[in-house]
């Protein structure tokens, strides 16, 4: 059940209308509706998959409780491990296996062996990298006595497979959603609004600006020995506008919808595309993954505490493995090194926490200083996402030496022309909105908030029109689903 | 809560009034590349406001045509008016059987035919039937039924069309419009049919595929075929000749003989003569005016014989 779809248009309010008047605020009976429902919503992905969504909840409800419960230090760290262990076999053998046999191979046939390790027939179950990591989280701070264990079963459930976040995220953490569950909710018109305006510009990301974008950066990356170098690097911009808008854009809908049942889910974007450096990208991007890796990783390697080296080192695990937390391709791989390659000069300088409030606060316009370095951080990331999109490392690396000839000079060329222009408008559009509206949690939280009724629902009926006139033909999936 | 609830139902009506405006404008001043939903084509490729508009004037005939591009391409009116046929061609651009029963229901009444032929394309059977949706919309009235079919495709292609259409229809835009008899290579001809400018075809390699056929298109095609012989009109299924590289090239042919064998009399003519792919085409799946003289031709030889099979029976009696 995708959150663009009617089906969920469905689903939603029955499950909203349920919860507030059905439960007559009951707390208990709240959460056994949002944990029947997130189980319906995620049985309709593959209802198969909802016996390894059960095993891995309860594995983690009952190691947090031996944990907690254990009489010394290494009964404590055996059940940690045993979690740990499980959880991460999982995902091993659902997401890697078949990349660590192949590159297993590959390795040997270097050496002059030929081995054959078989490939697996597996599909991933959807969300599996997010709600493990849940899990994880819950019993590292059971074990670092940060919480203590949940021993309502349903309550804790509804922390791992609360639906908004069940399939791509935000990667919540018990110390901030478990209390949520725990207290009783109350109606909150003011919030509710809010997350129906959220949802609304979540769907306007997804539908207008990432779907549309997608059409062009798939035929461009897919097809990419066809084109010069000047129409690669529109391939590129216009993936780096879909990968943002797919995944904000269904964070916002996932934060929108999780405020209509009165909680508050961690914030996942905020506007990364106008960072001043890589390391203002980092803290803006994919919040609840960096900070995720920041907390469970990098801290335990020693963080940036110790010397150059233990510097160098810790960056380059913490990005290569968020690299390959994304997929089981050397592409993510290199992705996740080419971000240590950019952020270590910052690292190293000390230089890496300078722009940590949202450029040019308070004033209509970025200076031209923060304009050049917004600018030179942007074609960056661009470079960056060469790498995630290309099917291979091959594959990129031909890409980048396309742009590098002498072809980016010529005029781009697409078949459809007029389609890729109103496209590009409707990015410009959107940049202006984002810029405008950055210094709130999302674009629009602000914007028209001081006009009066009729014209700020004037506003919100362009958004709705805007994706009618710009829905594309083709449905495609959000993008972190197969993450 | 009763508060938000009402404030939403209020907002989704304001949307929807707003909306229409807005669409409208859109659709009128917009540039056709900037409005990718809103594909309001009058007078487009197929001469189907030509057909629409003479169709008025049919009454009481003996065949009618309906089906695709194929249809007003394969069935020459002129050759089954010399055969002592009087004949409509209700064809148009990629009909599928969502619109063939939008268009009967609106014209089987009037045009009251003995018989109905109908060209049956596998393809057809599996397209989302948006293409030839827009093209109804903009080249005929539109009403309840345009309504109908537009749930049944559920595209916001043909939602927003259809609004604009409907503003369009009210606003009498369309009244000072008329359509050229010759656009291009395409010569229009009284009773529907559309003769091309004579082209041969360059068969090239086609790539093996499977006919599947849409749940939704097959109901409709149920319900056209119920339609029909609700009226006690007799029903004719045609599988008009495509190129043999085409034919040849569907792996499961069979498979769809037997379906269509189900529902009424049915006449592969693939299997019934034999054209040349170079010859008789003017692209991989329609005929040029050579082929549908042989086509014609040997329908007609058909229509015959089962007229004289059912006076023989009739006598008799």
């Amino acid at each position: 059940m995708l959150f663009n779809s009617l089906n969920f248009a469905i689903f939603l309010p029955i499950v909203f209308i349920l919860y507030w008047f059905a439960t007559k605020g009951n707390l208990r009976l709240q959460n056994i509706l949002l944990l029947v429902s997130s189980y319906f919503f995620y049985a309709c992905w593959d209802w198969r998959f909802m016996f390894l969504l059960i095993f891995s909840t309860l594995l983690d409800y009952y190691t947090g409780i031996k944990i907690h419960e254990a009489a010394n230090q290494r009964k404590k760290l055996f059940w940690l491990w045993l979690s740990i262990g499980i959880n991460l076999g999982f995902l091993g053998v659902f997401k890697y296996y078949n990349f660590f046999a192949a590159s297993f191979a590959d390795g040997l046939s270097l050496l002059g062996f030929k081995a054959n390790l078989g490939s697996l027939e597996i599909i991933l179950p959807v969300g599996i990298s997010f709600y493990t990591f849940h899990g994880l989280s819950y019993v590292i701070d059971i074990y670092k006595s940060r919480i203590k264990p949940e021993r309502n079963f349903v309550y804790y459930s509804v922390f791992v497979s609360f639906f908004p976040l069940l399939v791509a995220g935000p990667i919540e953490r018990a110390q901030h959603l478990l209390p949520q569950i725990l207290k009783k909710r109350e109606f909150d018109y003011t919030k509710a609004v809010d997350g129906l305006r959220q949802i609304l510009w979540g769907l306007f990301k997804k539908i207008v600006i990432a779907d549309n974008s997608a059409e062009f950066a798939n035929t461009i990356f897919n097809n990419s020995s066809e084109y010069p170098g000047s129409t690669l690097v529109l391939g590129a911009l216009f993936f780096t506008f879909q990968i943002y808008c797919d995944f904000s854009g269904y964070s916002d809908i996932a934060l929108g919808t999780a405020r209509l049942f009165g909680i508050d889910l961690l914030r996942n974007f905020a506007f990364p595309y106008f960072s001043r450096d890589i390391a203002e990208f980092w803290r803006r991007w994919h919040i609840s993954l960096s900070s995720w890796f920041k907390d469970y990783l990098y801290i335990p390697l020693g963080g940036s505490k110790g010397g150059m080296w233990m510097k160098i080192r810790n960056t380059f695990i913490i990005f290569i493995v968020s690299g390959f937390w994304h997929g089981a391709n050397w592409t993510f791989i290199f992705w996740g090194a080419l971000n240590a390659i950019y952020f270590l000069p910052l690292l190293l300088t000390n230089n890496n926490r300078n722009n940590l409030e949202i450029v040019a606060k308070g004033k209509l316009l970025p200076s031209v200083k923060e304009l050049l370095h917004m600018l030179l951080t942007f074609a960056l990331v661009v470079f960056a996402w060469i790498f995630f999109r290309a099917e291979n490392i091959g594959h990129a690396f031909s890409y980048i030496s396309e742009i590098l000839s002498a072809s980016f000079f010529t005029m781009p060329k697409f078949n459809e022309m007029g389609t890729a222009l109103s496209t590009l408008i409707l990015i410009v559009i959107f940049v202006l909105i984002e810029w405008q509206g950055r210094e709130g949690q999302y674009a629009i939280s602000h914007i028209g908030q001081s006009w009066n009724r009729p014209l700020r629902w004037t506003f919100y009926a362009l958004i709705i029109f805007a994706i009618g006139m710009f829905t594309h033909s083709v449905e495609s999936p959000f993008i972190y689903f197969q993450f | 809560m009763k508060k938000l609830i009402s404030n939403t139902l209020l907002f989704i009506l304001f949307a929807s009034l707003l909306y229409i405006p807005f669409l409208f404008a859109w659709g009128r001043y917009a540039p056709s590349w900037f409005k990718p939903n809103i594909n309001y084509r009058i007078g487009s490729y197929g001469h189907m406001y030509s057909r629409l508009s003479e169709i008025k004037n049919y009454k009481d005939i003996d065949i009618l045509f309906l089906g695709s591009s194929h249809t007003y391409r394969s069935f020459d009116t002129r050759i089954f008016l010399d055969s002592g046929y009087k004949t409509f061609n209700l064809g148009s651009s990629a009909q599928t059987p969502v619109q063939t029963k939008v268009l009967l229901s609106r014209y089987l009444e009037s045009l009251n035919p003995k018989l109905v032929i109908y060209e049956v394309y596998p393809a057809t059977f599996n397209m989302d039937g948006v293409e030839s949706s827009l093209d109804i919309i903009a080249n005929d009235i539109n009403d309840s039924h345009s309504l109908e079919m537009a749930l049944k495709i559920n595209n916001i292609k043909t939602y927003n069309t259809l609004i604009y259409g409907f503003i369009r229809d009210l606003l009498g835009l369309n009244s000072s419009f008329s359509e050229p008899t010759i656009k291009g290579n395409d010569k229009y001809i009284s009773g529907g049919y559309v003769e091309k400018e004579l082209g041969f075809y360059k068969p090239t390699a086609f790539v093996k595929k499977k006919i599947s056929l849409r749940d939704y298109q097959l109901e409709s095609f149920s319900e056209v075929v119920q339609l029909i012989k609700n009226k006690n009109i007799e029903l004719m299924l045609v599988y008009a000749p495509i190129t043999k590289v085409n034919y040849d090239s569907y792996s499961n042919t069979t498979y769809f003989d037997s379906i269509m064998k189900r529902y009424s009399n049915y006449y592969n003519f693939n299997e019934i003569i034999a054209l040349n792919d170079t010859q008789h085409f003017d692209d991989a799946h329609h005929l040029n005016q050579n082929g549908v003289n042989i086509f014609n031709k040997k329908l007609i030889e058909l229509l015959n014989e089962d007229k004289a099979r059912t006076h023989n029976r009739v006598d008799k009696k």
